[in-house]
């Protein structure tokens, strides 16, 4: 399975120079075949991914009684167009949107800030009771969120941060996301110690090092981690559900959920719905688009968790 | 500690063991002696980097962890003041709430209908896009493609695809000559569609384990095909052996998740609050309808802190069991 592509690229172009053609004559039908169904399965795999995304393009260029058409028809007789202004419209979208960009730069800002200066005290100084902090930070991860949603819900209300975007921003300044506590301690680890204490030498403090030194040597962690944080908080739903009340205030999320389910029972405007929920999904599929590595490499980052 | 002449005279070609600070920085920054002096200033300079995790610990983690246990025990509104009834909530909920057992039960269905599903189905397609041929790349993006989208987006797209009238899922069936299924709205099938709803991002631990087959060392393949085994062989008898450990590491983080589902069943339930009947009411539900419920009703958070302890006790215990089972069959190489 691994010789296979430098087969097929060897003896496709140049076929003559081989010195033994006889052994892989034989072998040539098989092969195409296996290809072929390859080529196959991953046509049926692709289609059911994107199947119901391009029928969700169809429906948000139907009009409105073309989407009931029983039996539905794949693709619209006339474009509607309008819908990407209408859509966006019925449910004050600009508005989300901004909620939606406030909150998730807000909370991306201080979830990557404070997981860096923790990965930096964890990983570069040595001090009583790091492995200890290490453990505990580690073991928050392991716990569930459900558990603090009550007393939280109630701590929040109790100083008047309910209905305000206040507990969906400041817990990210406050360490909100251990698992990049972790990532960034792991890449803090692999950063030679010469570096640091370079700078030491050259009169460099803590602050110095961490802003001037580590900052700029560490980009692709904290790259990682802002893309990962910006996918966390702009797909959250639970957290401005609970705390949220006003629908002015409501990010996205809460707010196309809404628009589905305030018609329960009833027949929403599809077509002007789907049409807002493409706006809604493509800043994180341009973000996907454009930094494609790191969104791998922040989940493989998952991968090497017990392998350190 | 103190080097005796003997021991310096033993290695001459290291460092001696107090160098000018510009010597060799690299090594002495592994020496801890050498910087006895400034251990002090670092252990500050550390506090101070963690300062804010470490007051969100105590905040986040620390605080709601005791109040949540002391909630558990009480009737509590949210208005009043909580009164201390003991272990009244608990004996509620086992004997006469009639929505708990059903919500146990839609809970461990769907881990049990999503968890080996997930894992079978993402091995399988990372296995698939394991192969250098054209077009593997753009193969591995569209089925990623899904959990890149957000929650919500994704969900509610799915809703008007399990329309049994005008959605994509019976037109579907009814192409390929299948019978037709009224998917959300059916007691029997509004679990399993909701799966489907899950399994549709199945590119995250696709991705995982894909990176995991990559780690594999090739020579361990071409000296299998040597000696010629076949490749479900190779594939039993060396790849999955050797992605034990991250496989361990997805079946915890795939029951933890599953067992918190919330999103699914809230957004895609006809009444949001997991129906029809109980079907879909999973743990988490139900204790976000008892915390949070619709407007004019009271909130029940003594009650609904209860459920969270027994949800956090179900996700211990089965963390507990899944990583004893492991140990038994996890491939490890710390013999060696």
């Amino acid at each position: 399975m691994t010789t296979s592509p430098d087969v097929t690229k060897a003896s496709e172009p140049a076929p003559s120079p081989r010195p033994t053609p006889a052994p892989t004559a034989p072998r040539r039908p098989r092969k195409t075949v296996r290809t072929a169904s390859w080529y196959a399965v991953a046509l049926l795999i692709s289609s059911v991914m994107v199947l119901p995304l391009l029928w969700m393009l169809t429906i948000a260029l139907k009009g409105q009684s073309a989407v009931f058409q029983v039996p539905p028809r794949l693709l619209p007789d006339e474009f509607h167009f309008e819908n990407f202004i209408d859509g966006p419209k019925a449910i004050h979208f600009p508005r989300l949107l901004l909620n939606s960009l406030v909150i998730t730069g807000l909370s991306v800002l201080g979830g990557v800030m404070t997981a860096m200066m923790t990965g930096y005290a964890l990983a570069r100084l040595r001090f009583p009771g790091r492995r200890l902090w290490f453990y505990v930070f580690v073991g928050s991860m392991m716990l569930p969120p459900v558990v603090g949603i009550i007393p939280l819900f109630q701590l929040f209300k109790d100083i008047g941060w309910y209905d305000t975007w206040l507990p969906l921003i400041v817990p990210a300044f406050l360490g909100g996301n251990p698992l990049f506590i972790f990532l960034a301690r792991q890449y803090f680890l692999s950063v030679p110690h010469s570096i640091d204490e370079a700078a030491k030498v050259d009169g460099a403090g803590h602050i110095r090092i961490f802003f001037s030194v580590m900052l700029p040597i560490t980009r692709p962690a904290w790259i990682t981690m802002s893309i990962l944080a910006f996918q966390f908080s702009w797909n959250d739903y639970l957290n401005p559900l609970i705390y949220l009340y006003s629908s002015e205030k409501w990010p996205l999320s809460v707010g196309m959920a809404s628009f589905v389910s305030q018609f329960a029972g009833q027949t929403p405007d599809w077509n002007l719905y789907m049409a807002a929920n493409l706006l809604y999904m493509l800043p994180p599929l341009a973000v996907f688009f454009v930094a494609q590595r790191y969104f791998i490499q922040g989940l493989s980052a998952l991968g090497t968790v017990n392998q350190r | 500690m103190t080097a005796t002449p003997h021991q310096q005279s033993n290695r001459p070609p290291h460092p001696p063991p107090n160098p000018a600070p510009h010597a060799s920085p690299s090594w002495s920054a592994r020496s801890p002696w050498r910087r006895r002096g400034k251990l002090g200033s670092d252990t500050r300079a550390a506090y101070a980097f963690m300062a804010p995790a470490l007051i969100g610990f105590t905040v986040f983690v620390v605080y709601p962890l005791i109040r949540s246990v002391y909630f558990a025990l009480t009737r509590y509104n949210g208005l009043t003041a909580p009164t201390f009834v003991g272990l009244d909530n608990f004996r509620r909920m086992f004997t006469t709430d009639p929505s708990f057992w059903p919500s146990v039960r839609a809970t461990l269905l769907l881990v049990v209908l999503y968890v080996p599903a997930s894992l079978v189905i993402g091995l399988a397609l990372a296995v698939f896009c394991n192969r250098r041929i054209r077009g593997v790349r753009l193969l591995r993006t569209l089925v990623y493609l899904p959990v890149v989208l957000p929650v919500v987006a994704t969900i509610t797209l799915w809703k008007f695809v399990f329309n049994p009238q005008v959605g994509l899922a019976n037109q579907v069936l009814t192409w390929l000559h299948l019978p037709t299924s009224e998917w959300l709205s059916g007691e029997g099938s509004a679990l399993p569609s909701i799966v489907i709803v899950m399994l549709w991002s199945v590119g995250s631990t696709m991705i995982i384990f894909l990176a995991a087959l990559q780690a594999v060392p090739t020579e361990l393949y071409e000296a299998a095909k040597l000696d010629g085994a076949g490749s479900g062989t190779v594939f039993f008898r060396i790849t999955l052996p050797l992605i034990s450990p991250i496989m361990v590491l997805q079946v915890v983080l795939q029951l933890v998740t599953a067992l918190q589902t919330f999103n699914q069943p809230k957004i895609l339930s006809p009444d949001n609050i997991g129906g029809p009947g109980f079907s879909t009411r999973v743990l988490m539900l139900s204790i976000y309808n008892n915390g949070f419920p619709k407007l004019g009703q009271v909130a029940d958070f003594g009650y609904a802190s209860a459920q969270v302890w027994v949800l956090f006790l179900v996700i211990v215990v089965v963390i507990a069991a899944t990583a004893r089972f492991s140990s038994i069959w996890t491939y490890s190489d710390h013999v060696s």
